[in-house]
Protein backbone atom coordinates (compact mmCIF):
# COMPACT_ATOMS: atom_id res chain seq x y z
CA UNK A 1 0.00 0.00 0.00
CA UNK A 2 2.52 2.28 0.98
CA UNK A 3 4.59 1.41 -1.82
CA UNK A 4 1.74 2.59 -4.57
CA UNK A 5 0.95 5.47 -2.77
CA UNK A 6 5.34 6.25 -3.45
CA UNK A 7 5.02 5.26 -6.79
CA UNK A 8 1.92 7.15 -7.08
CA UNK A 9 3.52 10.36 -5.37
CA UNK A 10 6.52 10.12 -7.75
CA UNK A 11 4.93 9.54 -11.15
CA UNK A 12 1.80 11.78 -10.71
CA UNK A 13 3.57 15.68 -11.26
CA UNK A 14 5.54 14.45 -14.30
CA UNK A 15 2.67 12.64 -15.59
CA UNK A 16 0.26 15.32 -15.24
CA UNK A 17 2.40 17.67 -16.89
CA UNK A 18 3.06 16.06 -19.46
CA UNK A 19 -1.06 15.17 -20.37
CA UNK A 20 -1.79 18.84 -19.62
CA UNK A 21 1.08 20.94 -21.61
CA UNK A 22 1.78 18.32 -24.05
CA UNK A 23 -1.06 15.81 -25.32
CA UNK A 24 -3.53 18.31 -24.12
CA UNK A 25 -2.98 20.68 -25.98
CA UNK A 26 -2.37 18.90 -29.46
CA UNK A 27 -6.14 17.70 -28.79
CA UNK A 28 -7.32 20.75 -28.61
CA UNK A 29 -5.27 21.43 -31.45
CA UNK A 30 -6.88 18.88 -33.59
CA UNK A 31 -10.41 20.20 -32.34
CA UNK A 32 -9.82 23.57 -33.54
CA UNK A 33 -8.58 22.29 -36.58
CA UNK A 34 -12.25 20.73 -37.30
CA UNK A 35 -14.20 24.05 -37.24
CA UNK A 36 -14.45 26.88 -39.37
CA UNK A 37 -12.88 30.28 -38.29
CA UNK A 38 -14.73 32.94 -36.54
CA UNK A 39 -14.40 36.83 -36.12
CA UNK A 40 -14.98 37.10 -32.64
CA UNK A 41 -13.84 33.42 -31.10
CA UNK A 42 -10.91 31.23 -31.14
CA UNK A 43 -13.09 28.71 -33.47
CA UNK A 44 -16.71 28.90 -35.74
CA UNK A 45 -18.97 26.22 -36.25
CA UNK A 46 -17.89 22.63 -36.89
CA UNK A 47 -16.84 19.77 -36.84
CA UNK A 48 -16.13 20.37 -40.48
CA UNK A 49 -13.03 18.76 -42.89
CA UNK A 50 -12.99 22.40 -44.93
CA UNK A 51 -9.78 23.64 -43.60
CA UNK A 52 -7.63 20.56 -44.94
CA UNK A 53 -10.02 20.55 -47.77
CA UNK A 54 -9.14 23.87 -48.80
CA UNK A 55 -4.75 23.39 -48.10
CA UNK A 56 -5.25 20.15 -50.17
CA UNK A 57 -6.97 22.28 -53.29
CA UNK A 58 -4.79 25.08 -52.99
CA UNK A 59 -2.18 25.14 -55.63
CA UNK A 60 -0.38 27.49 -53.58
CA UNK A 61 -0.05 25.32 -50.34
CA UNK A 62 0.72 22.28 -52.49
CA UNK A 63 3.59 24.27 -54.20
CA UNK A 64 5.07 25.51 -50.51
CA UNK A 65 4.48 21.51 -49.27
CA UNK A 66 6.89 20.46 -52.24
CA UNK A 67 9.17 23.06 -51.75
CA UNK A 68 9.28 21.90 -48.18
CA UNK A 69 9.98 18.08 -49.11
CA UNK A 70 12.52 19.45 -51.29
CA UNK A 71 14.51 21.16 -49.39
CA UNK A 72 14.38 18.65 -46.85
CA UNK A 73 15.67 16.14 -49.31
CA UNK A 74 18.99 18.47 -50.05
CA UNK A 75 19.45 18.71 -46.66
CA UNK A 76 18.89 15.22 -45.63
CA UNK A 77 21.30 14.04 -48.79
CA UNK A 78 23.92 16.40 -48.03
CA UNK A 79 23.58 16.16 -44.11
CA UNK A 80 24.28 12.39 -44.50
CA UNK A 81 27.17 12.81 -47.68
CA UNK A 82 29.47 14.85 -45.00
CA UNK A 83 28.31 13.69 -42.03
CA UNK A 84 29.33 10.24 -42.42
CA UNK A 85 32.98 10.24 -43.34
CA UNK A 86 33.10 13.31 -40.27
CA UNK A 87 31.08 10.75 -38.16
CA UNK A 88 33.71 7.43 -39.33
CA UNK A 89 36.88 9.99 -38.40
CA UNK A 90 35.03 10.61 -35.28
CA UNK A 91 34.31 7.19 -34.69
CA UNK A 92 38.22 6.19 -34.99
CA UNK A 93 39.55 8.36 -32.93
CA UNK A 94 41.09 6.96 -29.31
CA UNK A 95 38.27 7.28 -26.78
CA UNK A 96 39.65 10.77 -24.87
CA UNK A 97 40.02 12.82 -28.32
CA UNK A 98 36.91 11.38 -29.36
CA UNK A 99 34.95 12.70 -25.94
CA UNK A 100 36.64 16.47 -27.04
CA UNK A 101 35.61 16.53 -30.83
CA UNK A 102 32.17 15.69 -29.59
CA UNK A 103 31.83 18.25 -27.27
CA UNK A 104 33.30 20.58 -30.21
CA UNK A 105 30.03 19.62 -32.05
CA UNK A 106 27.77 19.32 -28.93
CA UNK A 107 28.73 22.95 -28.06
CA UNK A 108 27.13 24.40 -31.61
CA UNK A 109 23.94 22.81 -30.91
CA UNK A 110 23.75 24.53 -27.74
CA UNK A 111 24.29 28.23 -28.88
CA UNK A 112 21.02 29.52 -30.28
CA UNK A 113 19.76 28.84 -33.74
CA UNK A 114 19.14 32.67 -33.65
CA UNK A 115 22.85 33.71 -33.74
CA UNK A 116 23.66 30.67 -36.07
CA UNK A 117 21.59 31.99 -38.78
CA UNK A 118 22.69 35.27 -38.06
CA UNK A 119 26.20 34.21 -38.61
CA UNK A 120 25.38 33.00 -41.89
CA UNK A 121 22.97 36.77 -42.11
CA UNK A 122 26.67 38.62 -41.24
CA UNK A 123 28.50 36.26 -44.06
CA UNK A 124 26.30 36.37 -46.94
CA UNK A 125 24.48 39.24 -46.29
CA UNK A 126 25.12 42.07 -48.73
CA UNK A 127 27.68 44.07 -45.93
CA UNK A 128 28.46 40.43 -45.01
CA UNK A 129 32.41 38.84 -45.04
CA UNK A 130 31.78 37.50 -48.61
CA UNK A 131 30.64 40.53 -50.46
CA UNK A 132 32.61 43.20 -48.96
CA UNK A 133 36.08 40.81 -49.10
CA UNK A 134 35.22 39.95 -52.96
CA UNK A 135 34.78 44.04 -53.48
CA UNK A 136 37.89 44.63 -51.92
CA UNK A 137 39.87 42.17 -53.90
CA UNK A 138 38.40 43.83 -56.75
CA UNK A 139 36.51 41.10 -58.24
CA UNK A 140 33.05 42.27 -58.05
CA UNK A 141 31.75 45.89 -58.09
CA UNK A 142 28.29 45.84 -56.94
CA UNK A 143 27.35 43.04 -54.23
CA UNK A 144 26.39 39.93 -55.02
CA UNK A 145 22.52 38.40 -54.01
CA UNK A 146 23.59 35.44 -51.98
CA UNK A 147 20.92 35.64 -48.77
CA UNK A 148 17.38 35.06 -49.27
CA UNK A 149 16.84 31.73 -51.61
CA UNK A 150 16.54 28.38 -50.93
CA UNK A 151 19.97 27.83 -51.33
CA UNK A 152 20.58 30.09 -48.13
CA UNK A 153 18.26 28.12 -46.05
CA UNK A 154 19.69 24.86 -47.48
CA UNK A 155 23.05 25.50 -46.19
CA UNK A 156 22.07 27.25 -43.09
CA UNK A 157 20.03 24.99 -41.87
CA UNK A 158 22.69 22.37 -43.14
CA UNK A 159 25.33 23.79 -41.33
CA UNK A 160 22.82 24.28 -37.82
CA UNK A 161 21.55 20.66 -37.62
CA UNK A 162 25.29 18.67 -39.17
CA UNK A 163 25.96 17.71 -35.45
CA UNK A 164 22.65 15.77 -35.21
CA UNK A 165 23.09 13.47 -38.09
CA UNK A 166 27.42 12.95 -36.72
CA UNK A 167 27.06 12.25 -33.59
CA UNK A 168 24.41 10.10 -34.02
CA UNK A 169 26.25 7.84 -36.83
CA UNK A 170 29.37 8.07 -35.37
CA UNK A 171 28.05 6.55 -32.02
CA UNK A 172 26.43 3.62 -33.53
CA UNK A 173 30.22 3.40 -35.35
CA UNK A 174 32.05 3.44 -32.31
CA UNK A 175 30.13 0.92 -30.92
CA UNK A 176 30.63 -1.78 -34.03
CA UNK A 177 32.46 -4.41 -33.29
CA UNK A 178 35.61 -4.34 -35.61
CA UNK A 179 35.83 -8.21 -35.87
CA UNK A 180 33.17 -8.28 -38.24
CA UNK A 181 35.47 -5.43 -40.32
CA UNK A 182 38.42 -7.66 -39.72
CA UNK A 183 36.48 -11.31 -40.64
CA UNK A 184 35.49 -9.33 -44.06
CA UNK A 185 39.09 -8.47 -44.89
CA UNK A 186 40.10 -11.73 -43.46
CA UNK A 187 37.80 -13.22 -46.74
CA UNK A 188 39.08 -11.12 -49.21
CA UNK A 189 36.52 -8.30 -49.41
CA UNK A 190 38.79 -5.31 -50.10
CA UNK A 191 38.04 -1.98 -48.35
CA UNK A 192 35.24 -0.43 -50.38
CA UNK A 193 33.68 -4.16 -50.39
CA UNK A 194 34.00 -4.58 -46.61
CA UNK A 195 32.85 -0.47 -46.57
CA UNK A 196 29.63 -1.64 -48.42
CA UNK A 197 28.63 -4.35 -47.46
CA UNK A 198 29.73 -4.93 -43.74
CA UNK A 199 30.45 -1.11 -42.39
CA UNK A 200 27.24 0.66 -43.52
CA UNK A 201 24.64 -2.19 -43.36
CA UNK A 202 26.05 -2.28 -39.72
CA UNK A 203 25.55 1.28 -39.05
CA UNK A 204 22.02 1.87 -40.42
CA UNK A 205 20.59 2.34 -36.90
CA UNK A 206 22.57 5.88 -36.50
CA UNK A 207 22.17 6.94 -40.29
CA UNK A 208 18.15 6.38 -39.20
CA UNK A 209 18.15 8.37 -36.19
CA UNK A 210 20.53 11.10 -37.86
CA UNK A 211 18.35 11.62 -40.83
CA UNK A 212 15.30 11.19 -38.73
CA UNK A 213 16.43 14.09 -36.11
CA UNK A 214 17.80 16.65 -39.16
CA UNK A 215 14.67 15.72 -40.38
CA UNK A 216 12.45 16.95 -38.30
CA UNK A 217 14.66 19.71 -37.06
CA UNK A 218 14.19 20.99 -40.28
CA UNK A 219 10.62 21.29 -40.43
CA UNK A 220 9.96 23.28 -37.19
CA UNK A 221 12.74 25.52 -38.20
CA UNK A 222 10.62 28.89 -38.59
CA UNK A 223 13.73 31.21 -37.65
CA UNK A 224 16.28 30.32 -39.67
CA UNK A 225 14.24 29.85 -42.49
CA UNK A 226 13.16 33.18 -42.71
CA UNK A 227 16.13 35.03 -41.45
CA UNK A 228 17.81 33.26 -44.10
CA UNK A 229 15.10 32.57 -46.80
CA UNK A 230 13.37 35.77 -46.62
CA UNK A 231 9.58 36.15 -48.09
CA UNK A 232 10.06 34.61 -51.18
CA UNK A 233 11.75 31.08 -49.69
CA UNK A 234 8.74 29.92 -47.32
CA UNK A 235 8.58 26.49 -46.25
CA UNK A 236 5.26 25.01 -44.61
CA UNK A 237 5.94 25.91 -41.17
CA UNK A 238 5.88 29.78 -42.61
CA UNK A 239 2.24 29.46 -43.50
CA UNK A 240 1.90 28.15 -39.76
CA UNK A 241 3.36 31.22 -38.33
CA UNK A 242 1.66 33.55 -40.99
CA UNK A 243 -1.83 32.12 -40.20
CA UNK A 244 -1.20 32.62 -36.72
CA UNK A 245 -0.49 36.18 -36.95
CA UNK A 246 -3.57 37.06 -39.05
CA UNK A 247 -5.46 35.10 -36.40
CA UNK A 248 -6.81 31.91 -38.51
CA UNK A 249 -6.48 29.85 -35.57
CA UNK A 250 -8.64 26.60 -37.56
CA UNK A 251 -6.67 27.59 -40.60
CA UNK A 252 -3.15 27.66 -38.43
CA UNK A 253 -3.48 24.48 -36.91
CA UNK A 254 -4.85 21.99 -39.65
CA UNK A 255 -1.88 23.41 -41.16
CA UNK A 256 -0.08 22.09 -38.14
CA UNK A 257 -1.34 18.42 -38.47
CA UNK A 258 -0.52 18.93 -42.47
CA UNK A 259 2.85 19.73 -41.00
CA UNK A 260 2.89 16.84 -38.77
CA UNK A 261 1.50 14.26 -40.99
CA UNK A 262 3.94 14.52 -43.44
CA UNK A 263 6.38 14.47 -40.53
CA UNK A 264 5.05 11.20 -39.61
CA UNK A 265 4.97 9.54 -42.84
CA UNK A 266 8.36 10.37 -44.37
CA UNK A 267 9.67 8.99 -40.42
CA UNK A 268 7.55 5.68 -41.53
CA UNK A 269 9.04 5.63 -44.61
CA UNK A 270 12.84 6.77 -43.88
CA UNK A 271 12.10 3.43 -41.25
CA UNK A 272 10.79 1.32 -43.54
CA UNK A 273 13.36 1.61 -45.93
CA UNK A 274 16.42 1.72 -43.83
CA UNK A 275 15.33 -0.98 -41.61
CA UNK A 276 17.49 -0.02 -38.44
CA UNK A 277 15.88 -2.63 -36.17
CA UNK A 278 17.45 -5.41 -38.61
CA UNK A 279 20.65 -5.09 -36.56
CA UNK A 280 21.28 -6.52 -33.29
CA UNK A 281 22.60 -4.82 -30.52
CA UNK A 282 22.14 -1.03 -31.63
CA UNK A 283 24.66 1.16 -29.67
CA UNK B 1 42.42 2.31 -47.90
CA UNK B 2 44.72 5.83 -48.06
CA UNK B 3 42.06 7.92 -50.01
CA UNK B 4 38.82 7.01 -47.33
CA UNK B 5 41.51 8.29 -45.27
CA UNK B 6 41.65 11.30 -46.94
CA UNK B 7 37.69 12.34 -47.47
CA UNK B 8 37.32 11.30 -43.94
CA UNK B 9 40.01 14.33 -42.87
CA UNK B 10 38.90 16.73 -45.53
CA UNK B 11 35.01 16.10 -44.90
CA UNK B 12 35.62 16.76 -41.52
CA UNK B 13 38.08 20.13 -41.92
CA UNK B 14 35.16 21.12 -44.13
CA UNK B 15 32.41 20.12 -41.72
CA UNK B 16 34.05 21.87 -38.30
CA UNK B 17 34.45 25.01 -40.87
CA UNK B 18 31.09 25.55 -41.76
CA UNK B 19 29.80 24.59 -38.56
CA UNK B 20 31.75 27.25 -36.46
CA UNK B 21 32.61 30.10 -38.74
CA UNK B 22 29.19 31.61 -38.55
CA UNK B 23 29.86 31.89 -34.39
CA UNK B 24 32.92 33.03 -34.89
CA UNK B 25 32.08 35.69 -37.24
CA UNK B 26 29.08 36.59 -34.86
CA UNK B 27 31.58 37.27 -31.96
CA UNK B 28 34.08 38.26 -34.23
CA UNK B 29 30.98 41.17 -34.97
CA UNK B 30 30.82 41.96 -31.40
CA UNK B 31 34.27 43.29 -30.31
CA UNK B 32 33.78 45.94 -34.15
CA UNK B 33 34.52 49.59 -32.96
CA UNK B 34 32.75 50.25 -36.53
CA UNK B 35 29.07 50.98 -36.97
CA UNK B 36 29.13 48.31 -39.23
CA UNK B 37 30.67 45.15 -39.68
CA UNK B 38 33.97 45.34 -41.20
CA UNK B 39 36.26 42.23 -42.23
CA UNK B 40 38.87 42.06 -41.18
CA UNK B 41 37.51 44.51 -38.31
CA UNK B 42 40.50 47.42 -37.84
CA UNK B 43 40.74 47.38 -34.28
CA UNK B 44 38.69 45.90 -31.20
CA UNK B 45 36.38 47.34 -29.06
CA UNK B 46 33.29 46.86 -26.37
CA UNK B 47 31.26 49.62 -27.86
CA UNK B 48 28.40 47.43 -28.51
CA UNK B 49 28.41 45.36 -25.17
CA UNK B 50 27.93 48.82 -23.54
CA UNK B 51 25.26 49.43 -26.15
CA UNK B 52 23.73 46.39 -25.08
CA UNK B 53 23.49 47.17 -21.40
CA UNK B 54 22.21 50.23 -22.07
CA UNK B 55 18.95 49.40 -24.41
CA UNK B 56 16.34 48.60 -21.88
CA UNK B 57 14.81 46.02 -24.07
CA UNK B 58 17.60 44.23 -24.94
CA UNK B 59 18.67 44.12 -20.89
CA UNK B 60 15.36 43.08 -20.05
CA UNK B 61 15.36 40.39 -22.85
CA UNK B 62 18.66 39.21 -21.51
CA UNK B 63 17.13 39.31 -17.61
CA UNK B 64 13.97 37.54 -18.38
CA UNK B 65 15.77 34.80 -20.01
CA UNK B 66 18.00 33.89 -17.40
CA UNK B 67 14.80 34.22 -15.21
CA UNK B 68 13.07 31.79 -17.74
CA UNK B 69 15.91 28.97 -18.12
CA UNK B 70 16.57 29.07 -14.26
CA UNK B 71 12.83 28.80 -13.28
CA UNK B 72 11.56 26.24 -16.42
CA UNK B 73 15.48 23.86 -15.86
CA UNK B 74 14.58 23.34 -11.86
CA UNK B 75 11.15 22.11 -12.42
CA UNK B 76 11.64 20.33 -15.47
CA UNK B 77 14.56 18.49 -13.29
CA UNK B 78 12.30 17.98 -10.22
CA UNK B 79 9.59 15.93 -12.83
CA UNK B 80 12.05 14.27 -14.72
CA UNK B 81 13.77 13.19 -11.57
CA UNK B 82 10.49 11.70 -10.72
CA UNK B 83 9.43 10.18 -13.88
CA UNK B 84 12.66 8.98 -14.02
CA UNK B 85 12.71 7.45 -10.47
CA UNK B 86 9.35 6.14 -11.27
CA UNK B 87 10.04 4.15 -14.69
CA UNK B 88 13.63 2.97 -14.00
CA UNK B 89 12.91 -0.32 -12.69
CA UNK B 90 9.84 -0.97 -14.10
CA UNK B 91 9.19 -2.99 -17.56
CA UNK B 92 6.16 -4.41 -19.39
CA UNK B 93 4.08 -1.66 -21.82
CA UNK B 94 2.82 0.79 -19.33
CA UNK B 95 6.54 1.59 -18.92
CA UNK B 96 7.45 1.01 -22.30
CA UNK B 97 4.60 3.17 -23.21
CA UNK B 98 5.47 6.23 -20.28
CA UNK B 99 8.95 6.74 -21.10
CA UNK B 100 7.82 7.24 -24.84
CA UNK B 101 5.24 10.06 -24.12
CA UNK B 102 8.08 11.29 -21.67
CA UNK B 103 10.91 11.52 -24.17
CA UNK B 104 8.49 12.62 -27.12
CA UNK B 105 8.93 16.43 -26.33
CA UNK B 106 12.39 15.57 -27.42
CA UNK B 107 11.61 15.08 -31.06
CA UNK B 108 7.99 16.13 -31.42
CA UNK B 109 8.11 19.16 -33.97
CA UNK B 110 7.92 22.30 -31.15
CA UNK B 111 6.64 24.91 -33.42
CA UNK B 112 3.49 22.69 -33.35
CA UNK B 113 3.50 22.74 -29.51
CA UNK B 114 4.24 26.07 -29.61
CA UNK B 115 0.72 27.17 -31.40
CA UNK B 116 -0.98 24.16 -29.30
CA UNK B 117 0.17 25.92 -25.95
CA UNK B 118 -1.00 29.41 -27.20
CA UNK B 119 -4.84 27.99 -28.06
CA UNK B 120 -4.76 26.33 -24.79
CA UNK B 121 -3.50 29.43 -22.93
CA UNK B 122 -5.84 31.79 -24.94
CA UNK B 123 -8.68 30.01 -23.81
CA UNK B 124 -7.91 29.38 -19.99
CA UNK B 125 -6.67 33.31 -19.39
CA UNK B 126 -2.86 32.12 -18.62
CA UNK B 127 -0.69 35.08 -18.33
CA UNK B 128 2.43 35.32 -20.66
CA UNK B 129 5.43 34.81 -18.13
CA UNK B 130 4.07 31.23 -16.24
CA UNK B 131 3.12 30.10 -19.51
CA UNK B 132 6.77 30.51 -20.90
CA UNK B 133 7.78 28.56 -17.82
CA UNK B 134 5.59 25.89 -18.24
CA UNK B 135 6.09 25.25 -21.60
CA UNK B 136 10.14 25.52 -21.31
CA UNK B 137 9.55 23.01 -18.57
CA UNK B 138 7.78 20.59 -21.54
CA UNK B 139 10.33 20.94 -23.62
CA UNK B 140 13.31 20.77 -21.03
CA UNK B 141 11.88 17.38 -18.96
CA UNK B 142 13.18 14.84 -21.42
CA UNK B 143 16.88 15.90 -20.98
CA UNK B 144 16.61 15.71 -17.11
CA UNK B 145 14.26 12.25 -17.01
CA UNK B 146 17.06 11.05 -19.81
CA UNK B 147 19.61 11.81 -18.00
CA UNK B 148 18.55 10.47 -14.73
CA UNK B 149 17.09 7.51 -16.50
CA UNK B 150 20.45 6.21 -17.27
CA UNK B 151 21.98 7.15 -13.84
CA UNK B 152 19.74 5.44 -11.80
CA UNK B 153 19.64 2.41 -14.05
CA UNK B 154 23.75 1.77 -14.31
CA UNK B 155 22.94 2.31 -10.04
CA UNK B 156 23.63 -1.47 -8.16
CA UNK B 157 20.05 -2.14 -7.25
CA UNK B 158 21.51 -4.19 -3.76
CA UNK B 159 22.17 -0.24 -2.73
CA UNK B 160 18.76 1.06 -2.14
CA UNK B 161 17.68 -2.32 -1.04
CA UNK B 162 20.48 -2.41 1.88
CA UNK B 163 19.25 1.06 3.09
CA UNK B 164 15.23 -0.89 2.31
CA UNK B 165 16.10 -3.87 4.56
CA UNK B 166 17.75 -1.11 7.47
CA UNK B 167 14.44 0.19 7.95
CA UNK B 168 14.68 3.70 6.11
CA UNK B 169 11.46 4.31 4.06
CA UNK B 170 10.95 4.96 1.10
CA UNK B 171 11.38 9.02 1.38
CA UNK B 172 15.02 8.32 3.47
CA UNK B 173 16.06 5.74 0.61
CA UNK B 174 15.86 8.63 -1.50
CA UNK B 175 17.19 11.35 0.14
CA UNK B 176 19.93 9.25 1.85
CA UNK B 177 21.15 7.10 -1.04
CA UNK B 178 19.27 7.16 -4.37
CA UNK B 179 19.79 11.28 -4.88
CA UNK B 180 23.82 11.20 -3.60
CA UNK B 181 24.05 8.80 -6.21
CA UNK B 182 22.54 9.84 -9.18
CA UNK B 183 22.55 13.86 -8.84
CA UNK B 184 25.23 14.32 -11.52
CA UNK B 185 22.66 12.76 -14.01
CA UNK B 186 20.23 15.43 -12.23
CA UNK B 187 22.54 18.02 -12.38
CA UNK B 188 23.76 17.66 -16.14
CA UNK B 189 20.04 17.19 -16.95
CA UNK B 190 19.27 20.23 -15.14
CA UNK B 191 21.88 21.73 -17.30
CA UNK B 192 20.50 20.96 -20.62
CA UNK B 193 17.13 21.68 -19.75
CA UNK B 194 18.80 25.62 -19.06
CA UNK B 195 20.91 25.83 -22.14
CA UNK B 196 17.38 24.62 -24.33
CA UNK B 197 15.24 27.03 -22.39
CA UNK B 198 17.86 30.21 -22.66
CA UNK B 199 18.05 29.57 -26.75
CA UNK B 200 14.59 28.17 -27.27
CA UNK B 201 12.76 29.99 -30.37
CA UNK B 202 9.56 27.59 -31.49
CA UNK B 203 7.16 28.05 -28.52
CA UNK B 204 8.61 31.35 -27.25
CA UNK B 205 7.95 32.84 -30.78
CA UNK B 206 4.14 32.34 -30.16
CA UNK B 207 4.33 32.89 -26.14
CA UNK B 208 6.12 35.84 -25.91
CA UNK B 209 4.35 39.25 -26.35
CA UNK B 210 4.99 43.09 -25.47
CA UNK B 211 6.88 43.44 -22.37
CA UNK B 212 7.48 39.84 -22.15
CA UNK B 213 10.40 38.77 -24.32
CA UNK B 214 13.13 36.35 -24.17
CA UNK B 215 16.43 37.02 -25.64
CA UNK B 216 16.62 34.42 -28.76
CA UNK B 217 12.78 36.12 -29.88
CA UNK B 218 14.66 39.79 -29.19
CA UNK B 219 17.28 38.94 -31.43
CA UNK B 220 15.07 37.58 -33.99
CA UNK B 221 12.81 41.14 -34.34
CA UNK B 222 15.91 43.18 -34.15
CA UNK B 223 16.97 41.19 -37.00
CA UNK B 224 14.01 40.97 -39.51
CA UNK B 225 12.66 44.58 -38.54
CA UNK B 226 15.95 46.70 -37.71
CA UNK B 227 18.36 45.26 -39.74
CA UNK B 228 21.81 43.70 -38.29
CA UNK B 229 22.56 46.27 -36.09
CA UNK B 230 25.95 45.33 -34.42
CA UNK B 231 24.12 45.04 -30.50
CA UNK B 232 22.63 41.67 -32.12
CA UNK B 233 25.99 40.44 -32.45
CA UNK B 234 26.85 41.92 -28.84
CA UNK B 235 23.32 40.66 -27.14
CA UNK B 236 24.14 37.02 -29.50
CA UNK B 237 28.03 36.78 -27.72
CA UNK B 238 26.45 37.29 -24.64
CA UNK B 239 24.38 34.29 -25.22
CA UNK B 240 27.71 32.41 -25.99
CA UNK B 241 29.41 33.36 -22.85
CA UNK B 242 27.35 32.47 -20.85
CA UNK B 243 26.65 28.53 -22.28
CA UNK B 244 30.63 28.32 -21.84
CA UNK B 245 30.56 29.38 -18.36
CA UNK B 246 27.82 27.37 -17.67
CA UNK B 247 28.84 24.43 -19.41
CA UNK B 248 32.78 25.13 -18.17
CA UNK B 249 31.24 25.11 -14.56
CA UNK B 250 29.05 21.79 -14.33
CA UNK B 251 32.08 20.02 -16.20
CA UNK B 252 34.38 21.01 -13.47
CA UNK B 253 31.59 19.59 -10.94
CA UNK B 254 29.93 16.26 -13.07
CA UNK B 255 33.15 15.73 -15.43
CA UNK B 256 33.23 15.80 -19.69
CA UNK B 257 31.90 12.65 -20.08
CA UNK B 258 29.43 12.93 -18.33
CA UNK B 259 28.09 15.67 -20.30
CA UNK B 260 28.99 14.34 -23.78
CA UNK B 261 26.99 11.03 -22.74
CA UNK B 262 24.21 12.65 -21.64
CA UNK B 263 23.33 14.60 -24.91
Amino acid sequence: MRRTLWAAALLGPPLAVSLVLFVGPLVYLFHVSLHEASQSELYGPGPTLANYAAILADPFYLTIIKRTLGTAAWILGLALLVGYPVAYFVALLPPRRRALVTLALLFPLMVSNVVRAYGWVAILGRRGVINTSLRDLGVIDAPLDLLFNQEAVVVGLLTILLPYMVISIANTLAALDRRYEEAAQALGAGPLRTFLHVTLPLSTPGVASGLLLVFLLTLSAYVTITLLGGPRSKLLVSLIFDSVVSFQWPLAAALAFTLLAIALALTGLILLVLRPQRVQGRG
Amino acid sequence: MRWGAWIRGLATALAFAVILCPILVVVLAAFSPTDYFVFPPPSLSLRWFAEFFRLDNMRNAFLLSLELALSSACIAATLGTFAALHLARRKGWVAAVLQALFLAPLVFPTIILGLALLLLYKSVGMPPLPGLILAHCVVGMPYCFRTVLGSVQSLDPALEEAGQSLGAGPLRTLFLVTLPLVWPGVLSGWLFAFIVSFGELNTALFLTGPGVTTLPIEIFSYLQFQGSQLVIAAASTLQIALIILMVAGIERVVGLGRIIRSR
